[in-house]
This record gives structure tokens, sequence and C-alpha cells, in this order.
């Protein structure tokens, strides 16, 4: 049979233009969208996600990296004494203020205390190894280059967290988190800047095994209690930064609000996608009834107007994936918290072909009734 | 030219033989709201094949919604319709599309051709409905479209032809399915006098030299002179059912001088053909 759908889409490529253009823009609103949520509650679990440790030991019930509590400082003993752990790195957090020479406010602030030696398990992801080691000297901190007009210093300038003093030595574009601006050092000036001792905890003991596999299985181990070493839960890596997203996305106000700003955003895909796609079928009305009065079935109508969808919810989404992919990059430049992952990607095309799927098979329907007795004038 | 055929069965011929389309007592009825218009009030006539049958009418008096009916695309309220041995007051949705598709054509008003189409894929399109081949339907079509005056404007589409080439080129998607039965719905109403008159003069030849049964809705007065029979209406009824030219025999209506009527038409196409510019070409960005 002649690709009548085919020809017609490229022949009358002004009539469908809008309708490609309106998928493409609802590809484009379900991508950025959920680029923000991955991006915006992925920072959440940075500190994790950036991290090479495979397994967490913090304490228990702890439903958010920032809610970590002192664990006992025998527990290092503890996972070493696993055969499949060859690492074992303590971790610091402490919430602070930040007080700038030029400014007459406080900032709240999340300071990581973390090794500085070079095979460190903490931000080894994100952190280069000459940068860390600049933390070495006291009181040397690194900052998002972003947050340096909240916290009003420049790099090399001064400044105080809990009235101690520290230096910024350098800079690390991605440290930008969810709920504060968040401040490396070393743990030796963590503890200082939160008042600890030597003899203390850690909030967090991160352990590297040989692999995932051993990970798993040293985790199914040490997960059993032993009241010897105190209160402490142990997680992997990725159940640990899963468990900090789901608190922030589910367990919060804002987390909730983005849901459904994001259920919103599909819904509205889904009425411009809906009402373009209906609009140009309807449009071609008079040409599917021709085809029904020369004998066409409708099932042949309806495989024509679902090609025609095809074709123009693939175009859609090769627009909304160039376009969304430039958006990205251009937020990403601008350091707003964007992340994509190839999953989540090829989920929201899905979510496009559907939403053109249904668009389509409601619009057919209204043809389907169409008697091409309405072509006799 | 390429010779012409009947496509009709041989006994199937005017002048005594059996008619084409029988319909007995139709009725059809439109409802607008709580309002209900009985647009058709038990009509009955019978269709002969190898003539020029018109239906003329005020507008509003149902002649459209006749054609309708007779021709398969609605079903009737009451009454009855067979067209070609099938009952289609009978047949289901379905099975009467496959009876347009295999025994019927139609040219319309508004030449309802596919703007993204070629002339020759117009008419290939729909060769291709009934599962012909692409090399036959090609050949065919063009063949069709040659037959009409249109060989020249193969590779054209519908936004670069005048009204009347559209026509032709809607006509020769009908010829092309050498159909039995042809409707036409006014199909000289959006015409000039010169392009109307070569479509008069196709509809005529398709009747008499193919021995199909034509039958058209107008109130086009070049038709009602050209008809061989005119069935007027009014108010959903017959009001008067005339013949205008005796009927002509069998042999003649079959393939009587095909070549004859095939120069005489092939040079009626083209005297009646004005030298009008060609339609400039919409350039696609």
């Amino acid at each position: 049979m002649i690709a009548l759908a085919r020809k017609t889409l490229v022949y009358e490529w002004r009539r469908f233009l809008p309708v490609v253009v309106s998928i493409g823009f609802s590809g484009v609103l379900l991508l950025v969208q959920a680029a923000l949520v991955l991006g915006i509650f992925g920072s959440a679990s940075l500190y994790v996600t950036a991290s090479s440790g495979d397994l967490w030991v913090g304490y228990p019930g702890t439903q958010s990296v920032n809610f970590g509590r002192a664990v006992s400082p025998d527990l290092p003993m503890r996972l070493r004494m696993d055969p499949a752990v060859t690492a074992v790195e303590p971790y610091l957090w402490v919430d602070a203020d930040w007080a700038a020479e030029r400014s007459a406010g406080n900032v709240s602030v999340y300071v990581s205390g973390i090794s500085t030696q070079r095979d460190a398990m903490m931000f080894s992801r994100l952190l280069p190894a000459a940068l860390r080691e600049r933390l070495r000297e006291p009181g040397a901190v690194i900052v998002d280059p972003a947050d340096l007009d909240t916290l009003a210093v420049e790099t090399g300038g001064r400044a105080w967290i809990n009235a101690h003093p520290v230096r910024v030595v350098g800079t690390l574009a991605g440290l930008r988190g969810l709920g504060g601006v968040n401040i490396l050092t070393s743990l030796d000036t963590a503890a200082a800047i939160g008042g600890r001792g030597v003899d203390d905890g850690a909030t967090y003991y991160l352990a590297r095994t040989a692999d995932a596999a051993a990970a798993q299985a040293a985790h199914d181990r040490l997960r059993r209690p032993d009241s010897r070493f105190g209160p402490y839960e142990v997680w992997t890596a990725q159940a640990f930064a899963e468990r900090t997203q789901r608190y922030w996305l589910v367990d919060t106000g804002a987390g909730v609000a983005v849901l459904f700003m994001s259920i919103i955003v599909c819904a509205v895909g889904a009425l411009i996608t809906g009402q373009s796609l209906g609009a140009a079928i309807a449009s071609s009305a008079r040409e599917y009834a021709t085809l029904n009065a020369m004998g066409l079935s409708r099932g042949t109508m309806v495989r024509v107007v679902l090609e025609q969808a095809a074709w123009l919810g693939g175009v859609g989404v090769v627009l909304a994936a160039l376009a969304g992919t430039a958006l990205l990059v251009v937020a990403h430049a601008h350091q707003v918290p964007v992340a994509m992952t190839p999953l989540v990607g090829l989920a929201c095309v899905g979510v496009v072909a559907v939403l053109v799927l249904l668009s389509s098979v409601s619009a057919v329907r209204r043809q389907l009734d169409i008697e091409p007795a309405m072509l006799l004038r | 030219m390429p010779a012409t055929h009947s496509w009709t069965t041989p006994d199937a011929g005017p002048h005594g033989a059996l008619p084409t389309i029988e319909a007995r007592a139709l009725s059809k009825s439109f409802s607008t709201g709580a309002q209900r218009v009985d647009v058709l009030r038990e009509v009955s006539v019978s269709v002969l094949p190898g003539e020029l049958t018109l239906v003329a009418g005020p507008s509003g008096c149902g002649k459209s919604t006749l054609l309708a009916l007779l021709s398969g695309l609605q079903a009737p309220d009451g009454g009855s319709v067979v067209a070609c041995g099938e009952d289609l007051s009978t047949l289901s949705r379905r099975e009467r599309e496959r009876f347009r598709l295999k025994t019927s054509a139609f040219v319309f008003q508004n030449f309802n051709l596919f703007p993204a189409l070629t002339s020759l894929e117009q008419v290939q399109l729909a060769l291709s409905c009934m599962g012909i081949d692409r090399a036959e339907s090609a050949r065919r079509a063009q063949e069709a479209l040659e037959e009409v005056g249109m060989g020249h404007r193969l590779r054209m589409r519908p936004a670069e032809l005048s009204g009347g080439e559209k026509q032709r080129v809607a006509i020769a998607r009908a010829l092309a399915k050498q159909p039995r039965l042809l409707f036409a719905d006014e199909p000289t109403s959006a015409l000039d006098a010169a392009s109307g008159q070569v479509v008069i003069d196709l509809l005529h030849r398709i009747a008499r030299a193919h021995g199909s049964t034509v039958l058209c809705v107008s109130h086009d007065p070049r038709l009602l002179r050209h008809a061989d029979r005119v069935i007027e209406m009014e108010d959903g009824s017959l009001l008067a059912d005339r013949r205008l030219t005796p009927p002509p025999s069998p042999a003649a209506s079959a393939c009587a001088h095909p070549s004859a009527v095939s120069t005489a038409v092939s040079a009626a196409v083209s005297a009646a053909l004005p030298v009008t510019p060609a339609t400039p070409a919409i350039s696609n960005p």
C-alpha cells in the first residue's frame, strides 16, 4: 500500500509541526523534571555516592546521612575482624555555624571531616588527591564555588566555624547539598569544630571490601548485633544512599511537593500531547472518511493513524532528547543540581511514547465513528 | 489511447436487462436533539447499467442521502437496497466496506484527493487497497490517467493542479478500479464550464463504453442535458422519473467501438481543455 501516513507527514510537515513541538515539549518537561528530582535529591546522598566505601556503619535507624550520631570508637575493630573488609575509615559529620569576616550574620553549614590520605574513601569520586592533601593544613576547608557568595568568602579567605578559625584552601564543584552548605575539612579540624575528643567515636565508619559480592556478604555478617561495640547499624553504600534519598523525597514536605509537581508535569504533558495529536488527527477526518468510502476497513484506518502517531512521537522524542540534553548541559554549567541516568532517560522516552499511544488511540476512536457519507457535500 | 472494455457481466446491460441497483421503500431520518427529520420517505427506484442516471432536486430534498444509501455509505432505517445482487440493507458496516471496495467508486464535489500524493499515487492507492501489486497498480493507474487526459500530470500533486484536473484525477481513481457502480456527488459544481464538460463526457463514457452504472447527484443544468435519465426529488420523495435518451443496446453499451469512443472522448477532452497556465508548484522549504 502507498505509504500514505509517511508521505502525508513529510509533505504537510507544517500542519504537523505543532504536534511534534508539543510532544517534544512534553518530553523536555519530563526529562528536565526527572533530572531535577534526581539532581536535587541525589545531592542528599552525595556523601555516599561521591565516596567509594562499600559499607557504611552508623547509628541505628539513621534516616539520612545528615542525621548521623556518634557511634562507638571500637567499631573499626569490629569491622576489621571481618575477613572481607580491607580498609576502614572514619567520617565526622558536624552541624555548625559559619561566620565570615565581611558578613554580619551566620550561615548554617554541614562540616564533613574526612581522611586526608591519598587512598581515602570519603569523596574519592569527587575530590582530587592534590586538593585533599591541602586539608592537612590545620583549619583548612574546601567549599563549593557556588557557595562562595553565600559564605561571603573567597578562595584563600578566612572565616570562623563555631568560632574556630578556618581558611578556604580550595573550591570543589559538585559539593552543593540539599538543605545546607557543605564544607570539607580534615578529621582533626572537624573534631575541633565539633568539640570532640580523640577517643570519641566518628559519626560513620566506612569499610572497603574486595568487590560488591564480598560487600554484601560482609554486610550480612556484620549486621548481626554485637553489644560489645554499642548500638550500630550496617548498610551497603547503595542501600544507605537510597535510604537517604527516599527520606528526602517521601518523608519531607519538599519531597512531597516535588513529587506532586512531577505528577502535574506528567498530566500537563499528557494533556498537551493529547490535545495537539487529537487536533492533528481530527484535521485529517476527511481523508480517513475518503479511505473508508473507497472501501478500506476501519482497521486499516486505525493502522494509518497509529503509524502517523508513531512517526510524530518518534520525531517528538528525538526533539525532546536534543532539547532536553542541551538544557541539562546549560543547567549543569550553571551549577543547577541536575542528574540523569540512561535508565531514567529511557523511562522518560517510554512515558512520552505511552502518552502518544494513548492519545492516538483515544483520537482514533473518535474517527472510527465518522460516517463516510459526510463527504457528500 | 488504451482500448476500453466493459467491466460489467454480459447480461447486465440496459434496455431490458436487470437493474444493478434496486431500492424498495427506502426510509432514512436524522435526529437533531429532540427533533427528528425524515430525509427519505419510502423511496423506490431502480438504476440500470450502461447509462448516466441523474438525481436532481432542490437543496435538502434528500438526493445525497439517497446516494449514500444506494452506494452503501450508510444503512437505511427502513426498506431495502439490492446492488449487484447484494442486499446492502442487511450488511454490516464491514461488509458494506468490502462491497464498496470490490464494486463501487466515488467522485466527490470536493475531489477528496490526498494532498501528499501525486496523481499516479492517488490512483495507485485505490488499487493497492484492492490487493493489486505495485507494478500492476502503477500500470493501471497510468492507463486510467491517460484515459482522462492526465497522462502528462502523473507526478503532480493536487496543489499543482487546477480544479478540472483534480476532478479528472478523481475520476481516474474511480476508473482504475473498473467499478460496476460509480457514484458521483455534484461532480461539476466546483468546475468551470470547460472542465465541467470534460467531466460530464468522461462520466458518460464510463457508463456507455465501460457499461458501468453511473449515478450522479447534481443540480448542474449541464449534467441535466447530458443525462440519459433524470430522477427528480422533492422533500424526500421521488417527484418524476424521465428518460431523456433511449437506452443503448447491450452490445452498444458494452464494447461498442471502444477505440472510436476513446478517440472521440480523447478529442473531446483535448478540445474542452482550456489553455490555462499551470498552477505554480508550491515549494517546500
